[in-house]
């Protein structure tokens, strides 16, 4: 179990790396220049060479990813071009948001994807059962943007119930304003990712229905409800475990949309706008920390397989 | 000589932005009670700043925040009264018969945010560090000067060494504006001007809220607090207007303006600015080095039905607009003949054409895609490249690497564009640069802005561009609002005077 620890964190690491060169290289190869955007439609060539000077982009790039990396070694992911702010606290600032968009996203997939899963599997021969299947289908299809914009045209313009967009000035300090704000969105994200989960977590209960050992515990005389909750569901819950290890990182391209559709002040709205200020720095750190994250949870998912599944233990 | 020409950064990253003679629902609203000194005024933007140095960072959004409200330079410009010139951190000045000396006399009792007070060594100071640090935004508008000096305590005296009767304008905009001296604020997140406002609080990805300054030299501000709310998404902000998060939201879609005007509770308004939309010619580039060619591109172009389209946008028939000087009605000098347009292409050999438009990506695709029909009609193919901006400054306006490009130039008086042929518009003109270099220097203002019609007039002659339309954005104003600013809102919005009512 340890050495199968170690080997899969030798394997995050490595990730981590190869990453940091992919975000370090695409991102120069991008067009565009933060010294001719600082320096606007007023700058001649010469001024915008005295700004990239000042800005400290006349090092040649390999020693940029050296110094990049270095930093990184000591735990510092670098700083804003723009504002000298460091990454790293920029990003604890707009995790504040990002992070319970994401909990109470994931929330609200797991309350529709999992229960509604198991019914539309167990109700498949009736109209209920498809009724669902159906439906998750087209949720799932929809577009996160789409399903935002229907949400807020009911919930805060007619119903005006929750607020249409925007976050509380004064964040978490208003808790109950805070929470508000992020119903609409997390609704939004939730209910598309858990359509797919509803998806998955159906046929996967589809299949341990099928099951030998379902079958059995049946002939033994458990309804077939419980046989698949007592013994189908535990193995079901092992492919789960995986599909939501994907889906976190689907919540956080979520959260990316939705920050913008929404206009909230979290780690997407603020990626995509250091994009287009062409605030390399800051970016590349942002990027390596949310790669980084998506490496953890999949680290993660691997060592609960472990935990959980005995079959797995043994065969190592 | 190379000039300012803030582009509409701000303003564009709006979708559908434009509109049709404006059908504002004019008539100042009789606010409905009294001003409160306590209240805060809440106005939607769309484009927040990159961070705050409004020295060094260039883009509408920090000339809109923090001119006039937080920083201040000698003299400043009234937008409403024709960008006139007026006194802001100088009472009063003096331009010796030459053009070439001006003497102001600094306000008494000015002091920065921090309580230290103005002093003649700030304003000298500040003035020469902007001529001299070319990293400093609009440092060119100063390179003419030739002393900078304070022979007492409230005077302060810049000589040029030609005269420059844009001077004092130049002096309204970013390299005018005075900082204290030897000061050690981190300019790129805090500020220390000397505005009505200081910058309390800066949410980035959110807000920025600015609060009345009670050291303020002249009448205090009339709200407590303004917050700028930066909401990109066009439907965001007009839910957020129907809802009442914002008491004032600039340049709303007209599509959406009837959800907006339906609440009862925002008048619909609509200024003057000098926001161009230019589709600029490559004037270096076979085959638009051809007068025929570039003429017959405007002719195929029906600006009226194009204006009608984009809803927020009027005619402009030169390079001229209304609100600056030597600005001229050429209506009429181009109208649309796609058949005279046919004629002239097949005249210049040009048949066939197949020309790329690049154009920034945060412009309404509805643009574009007129264009491409347009032409099409005349036997043009474009194909259109949309990339982002910062792409488009290196490619189109460092490089000049394109055919066709378009933007939208903001800036007030920037028609020098057009007589510097190293600009990307690549216009190269012996008379229209005579006749620049002449209405600068002359100290007449009427003869100026005779010299630079003639000059416009080449311009349009030459058909160096195609100026497809003059921006009227339209700003939702809370009937609860009074004082509002209504011109040149894109680069400039001063707060100092506005006030909002209790209900």
């Amino acid at each position: 179990m340890i050495r199968y620890a170690l080997t899969r964190l030798g394997l995050l690491v490595l990730g981590l790396v190869v990453a940091s060169a992919l975000i370090f290289v695409s991102l120069r190869v991008l067009p565009g220049d933060i010294a001719q955007l600082v320096g606007g439609t007023q700058a001649s060539p010469d001024q915008v060479e005295a700004l990239r000077e000042r800005l400290g982009l006349t090092a040649p790039l390999w020693q940029q990813y050296v110094d990049w990396i270095g930093g990184l070694l000591r735990g510092d992911l670098g700083s804003s071009l723009l504002t000298g702010t460091p990454v790293a606290s920029e990003l604890v600032a707009k995790a504040q948001v990002t992070v319970p968009l994401a909990v109470m996203s994931l929330t609200v997939a797991l309350v529709v994807g999992i229960p509604f899963g198991v019914l539309s599997a167990l109700g498949r021969h009736r109209a209920g059962g498809t009724a669902l299947s159906v439906g998750a289908q087209a949720l799932a299809a929809v577009p996160v943007v789409w399903a935002g914009m229907m949400l807020v045209v009911v919930f805060a313009v007619w119903l005006g119930w929750l607020p249409p967009q925007g976050f509380p000035r004064a964040g978490w300090s208003d808790p109950a304003a805070a929470f508000r704000a992020l119903i609409l969105p997390a609704l939004t994200i939730g209910v598309v990712e858990g359509a797919m989960l509803l998806r998955f977590v159906r046929s996967a209960t589809l299949q341990a229905i099928g099951q030998d050992y379902v079958r059995t515990a049946a002939a033994k005389g458990l309804t077939r409800t419980r046989a698949l909750v007592r013994h189908g569901l535990p193995n079901v819950g092992l492919s789960i475990i995986t599909v939501l290890g994907l889906q976190v990182a689907g919540i956080i391209v979520g959260a990316v949309v939705i920050e913008q559709l929404f206009t909230l002040p979290g780690v997407g709205r603020m990626l995509v706008a250091d994009v287009a200020a062409r605030d390399l720095p800051k970016v590349q750190g942002e990027l390596l920390a949310l790669t980084g994250f998506v490496l953890v949870v999949g680290f993660v998912v691997d060592l609960l397989h472990r935990v959980i599944d005995p079959r797995q233990r043994e065969a190592s | 000589m190379l000039r300012r020409t803030a582009l509409a950064t701000s303003a564009l990253l709006i979708g559908a932005l434009l509109l049709t003679s404006c059908t504002a629902s004019g008539n100042d609203p009789a606010p409905s009670g009294e001003a409160d000194p306590n209240a805060t005024l809440t106005v939607r933007l769309s484009l927040e700043p990159s961070n705050l140095d409004i020295r060094r960072t260039s883009g509408a959004a920090l000339d809109q925040a923090l001119i006039d409200n937080v920083y201040q330079g000698l003299v400043t410009r009234d937008g409403d009264q024709n960008n006139e010139i007026v006194p802001a951190l100088a009472t009063a000045w003096t331009v010796s018969p030459d053009g070439l000396t001006y003497t102001f006399t600094l306000r008494p009792g000015v002091t920065f945010h921090d309580g230290s007070a103005l002093t003649a060594e700030d304003v000298v100071t500040s003035l020469q560090t902007a001529q001299g640090d070319a990293t400093i935004q609009n440092s060119a508008d100063l390179a003419n000067v030739a002393s900078i000096s304070s022979p007492d305590a409230s005077t302060v005296v810049m000589t040029l060494a030609k005269p420059n009767i844009d001077f004092l304008f130049a002096l309204t905009g970013r390299a005018g504006l005075i900082f204290k001296n030897g000061d050690t604020t981190n300019l790129q997140t805090a500020e220390n001007g000397t505005g009505p406002f200081r910058v309390e609080n800066w949410n980035t990805g959110q807000s920025l809220t600015l609060a009345r300054y009670d050291g303020y030299w002249g009448d205090k501000a009339g709200v407590a607090q303004v917050v700028l709310d930066y909401i990109p998404d066009q439907s965001a902000a007009t839910n957020a207007a129907v809802s009442g998060d914002v008491d004032v939201a600039l340049e709303i879609d007209p599509e959406l303006q009837s959800q907006i005007e339906g609440t009862g509770n925002f008048t619909i308004e609509s200024g003057l600015t000098t926001d161009k939309g230019i589709l600029a010619f490559n004037n270096q580039r076979a085959p638009l080095t051809d007068q025929r060619v570039r003429e017959a591109l405007r002719l195929a172009v029906d600006h009226d039905a194009l204006a009608e389209t984009l809803v927020t946008a009027q005619t402009l028939n030169g390079p001229i607009p209304p609100l600056d000087p030597g600005y001229e009605d050429l209506t009429g000098s181009i109208s649309f003949n796609p058949d005279r347009a046919r004629e002239l292409l097949a005249e210049a050999g040009a048949e066939n054409l197949s020309l790329t438009l690049t154009i920034p990506n945060v412009y309404p695709g509805t643009l574009a895609t007129f264009l491409v029909a347009s032409y099409a009609d005349v036997g043009v193919k474009l194909q259109v490249k949309q990339v982002d901006f910062s792409t488009w400054l290196t490619d189109v306006y460092t490089n000049h690497d394109y055919d066709l490009s378009f933007v939208r130039h903001v800036e007030a008086r920037d028609f020098g564009n057009w007589a510097d042929p190293t600009y990307y518009f690549g216009f190269d003109n012996a008379e229209v640069q005579g006749l620049y270099a002449q209405s600068l220097a002359t100290t007449d203002a009427q003869q100026s802005s005779d010299l630079l019609a003639e000059a416009a007039q080449i311009v349009d002659d030459q058909d160096a561009a195609d100026w497809l339309f003059l921006s009227a954005p339209r700003a939702a104003v809370g009937t609860n609002v009074s004082n509002f600013p209504k011109n040149s809102l894109n680069v400039r919005l001063p707060f100092a005077d506005v006030t909002v009512s209790s209900e």
